[in-house]
């Protein structure tokens, strides 16, 4: 009864598929309500209660932003530019939600290369990204040297006197990774329910025209002794805002960038480098 | 440290042991055979030799029969192997979706038995029962060598459960054996090129990204010099489904490859060999008769219950091993 219902929302197809990936769920749910809550338009992910992200298996807990597949394919992209690692990497994440991003950066690194720290102001981020840290392998306290890290902070990046001096989060960085709210003014009320129902908005909504993350990021990357010679920016962008953001780096931060597609041939990703020598 | 060379000469005196280890028991039960035939005219002793005399003539054949020709057999190229299994339903309808239940399960049985691993990575169920195709991964040494016999065609011959007037339906699953590559593998094998593949998302996605939170996870593969393509979409996340994809693709190209080479081998010795088509009808499964035979060896067997719900299957892969051995041996023969 049920799966007919949800055959007629998702199409057969899918339906099919997602009854059998609720099947071999390893939560503690019934499946009468995890078919439920599906057809009441809860998006499968937070209802199975973890996303596979690359290898791992990230934790997942609404309204922590849902790992998307296009930002899975430009971090697995990502770690092959520090292949093989030259030199140990200290990784900022901004926005860091699930930690899915710095995470698989750690796994995807050599051991011991990576001393990541991720920032977000929901303290239902900052959580669940140490929950993850931590069942991944990765937490900064039970430290070693020949360990990759990865630390969630609470903070907003926002704020003109980000990063405090106790915080923690101290520049210069090689690598500055970001999938910051992107969503404008008018593209947030055409949004799917299952997105706006469930995915916390300050995760979502990036300003009237929604960069207004990126001139935070072009600003903050601009400062003096921010980022290391020859460091990498990489943040994720809305469809087409990937020109207007490739823009805001060159004119706010004086940085070259590149962009790539994702697997759906949209421009996903503006990658950055700061010049090699000063 | 041992240089190539040493783990060469070390791997060549490893695979002449049991050369060496036949030929020293044919020589010592020779020597027994001689000592015992001595004492069959000794008036006390004679009933006691008589029994050893008939043991020991019995191993000596053994011997000459068997393990002599067994060390002729080369050893198999892909004896360390796993397996991809493909079975699809074909004519029948539902009822062939059954009856591949069925088989699914003789499988995953003798999977167990064999002590491999076997996951079904992806399948199709039926609300009205019954499993109209699957994919399982079958892991563990020598899977391949013993599953490879079961490509091609299977027939169900039985009065189905759903039929009402009793009458007996013919049926019939399609069975795929592919050699399971690794990464490590197919890199080794050269299989393909990263420049001669195609990889597509299967459906839309709007805006993407942020915008949209829908799992949408199905990806597909060409291998543009073969044609060959390869869909996945059983797992929840794009790489996950790239990968199997990929897994799938290298297992499809090295069959191909494992087949050129054989072709080869048969060419240069201008040999006609009964082809294994995927497209040949392999194995009949008679329930009415309880009989369960192999087209290929023309071998029945009375044996459908434990083929079905025990170990009967073992049986029939011994045999079609046994043949495929004999119709080495025969290739060598006719090559001299």
């Amino acid at each position: 009864m049920t799966l007919a219902l949800l055959s007629s929302r998702l199409g057969a197809r899918q339906a099919a598929l997602e009854y059998q990936w609720m099947m071999r769920a390893t939560t503690a749910v019934p499946l009468d309500e995890m078919l439920a809550r599906r057809v009441a338009g809860e998006p499968l992910q937070y209802i199975l209660g973890d996303q596979p992200f690359g290898p791992l298996t990230i934790k997942l807990r609404s309204p922590v932003l849902i790992p998307r597949p296009e930002t899975e394919h430009w971090t697995i992209r990502l770690a092959e530019l520090f292949r093989p690692p030259t030199r140990q990497l200290s990784v900022l994440d901004l926005g860091t939600g699930t930690g899915c991003i710095p995470l698989l950066l750690c796994h995807l690194l050599p051991a011991g290369t990576v001393r990541a720290r991720g920032i977000d102001i929901s303290s239902d981020a900052v959580k669940l990204a140490g929950e993850n840290a931590a069942l991944c392998g990765f937490s900064a306290s039970t430290a070693g040297s020949a360990r990759n890290t990865f630390q969630p902070i609470q903070a907003s990046f926002l704020d003109p006197l980000f990063p405090d001096k106790n915080l923690g989060v101290d520049p210069p960085f090689d690598l500055v990774t970001s999938n910051p709210p992107y969503i404008s003014w008018a593209e947030y009320l055409e949004l799917p329910a299952s997105v706006t129902h469930y995915e916390d908005p300050k995760a979502l909504f990036g300003g009237p025209d929604g960069l207004d993350f990126y001139h935070a990021i072009a600003a903050l990357v601009a400062r003096r002794g921010f980022l290391n010679p020859g460091a990498v920016v990489a943040v994720e962008v809305g469809d087409g805002q990937a020109d207007r953001v490739q823009q805001i780096f060159q004119s706010t931060a004086d940085l070259k960038s590149e962009i790539w597609l994702d697997p759906w041939k949209k421009k996903r990703t503006v990658v950055a480098r700061s010049a090699l020598a000063i | 440290m041992s240089s190539p060379e040493d783990v060469l000469h070390l791997k060549q005196l490893k695979e002449t042991e049991p050369i060496q280890a036949a030929w020293d028991n044919w020589i010592s039960t020779r020597e027994a055979l001689r000592e015992t035939t001595a004492l069959l005219d000794d008036p006390e002793l004679r009933s006691m030799a008589s029994e050893e005399y008939t043991v020991l003539t019995q191993s000596l054949t053994d011997i000459v029969k068997k393990t002599f020709p067994r060390i002729l057999v080369p050893p198999s190229r892909t004896a360390h192997l796993s397996a991809l299994m493909e079975l699809k339903s074909g004519v029948g309808g539902s009822e062939a979706s059954l009856f591949l239940e069925e088989m699914l399960r003789m499988y995953l049985r003798l999977a167990q038995e064999s002590r491999w691993k076997a996951t079904v990575v992806a399948s199709n169920r039926l609300d009205s029962g019954g499993v109209k195709d699957a994919v399982v991964e079958v892991k563990g040494a020598g899977a391949y060598d013993a599953l490879q016999w079961e490509s091609g065609v299977h027939r169900v011959q039985r009065v189905p459960a759903t039929e009402q007037s009793g009458r007996v339906h013919t049926s019939a699953v399609a069975v795929v054996i592919l050699p399971l590559i690794e990464e490590s593998d197919a890199e080794k094998e050269e299989l393909y090129s990263m420049d001669d593949i195609k990889i597509e998302v299967m459906r839309a996605r709007g805006a993407g990204g942020q915008h949209v939170n829908k799992t949408e996870s199905a990806v597909r593969l060409t291998h543009i010099p073969s044609g060959i393509t390869v869909a996945m979409q059983d797992e929840r996340s794009q790489h996950q489904n790239r990968r199997r994809a990929f897994q799938v693709l290298a297992s499809r190209l090295m069959q191909v490859k494992l087949r050129r080479e054989m072709e080869a081998r048969r060419a240069s010795r201008r040999n006609l060999v009964k082809g294994a088509d995927r497209s040949d009808k392999i194995r009949t499964y008679n329930y009415a008769q309880e009989r369960v035979t192999d087209h290929r060896i023309g071998l029945s067997l009375m044996n459908l219950t434990s083929m079905m719900e025990g170990d009967g299957l073992q049986d029939f892969i011994a045999a079609l091993r046994r043949d495929h051995e004999e119709t080495q041996m025969e290739d060598m023969l006719l090559e001299e």
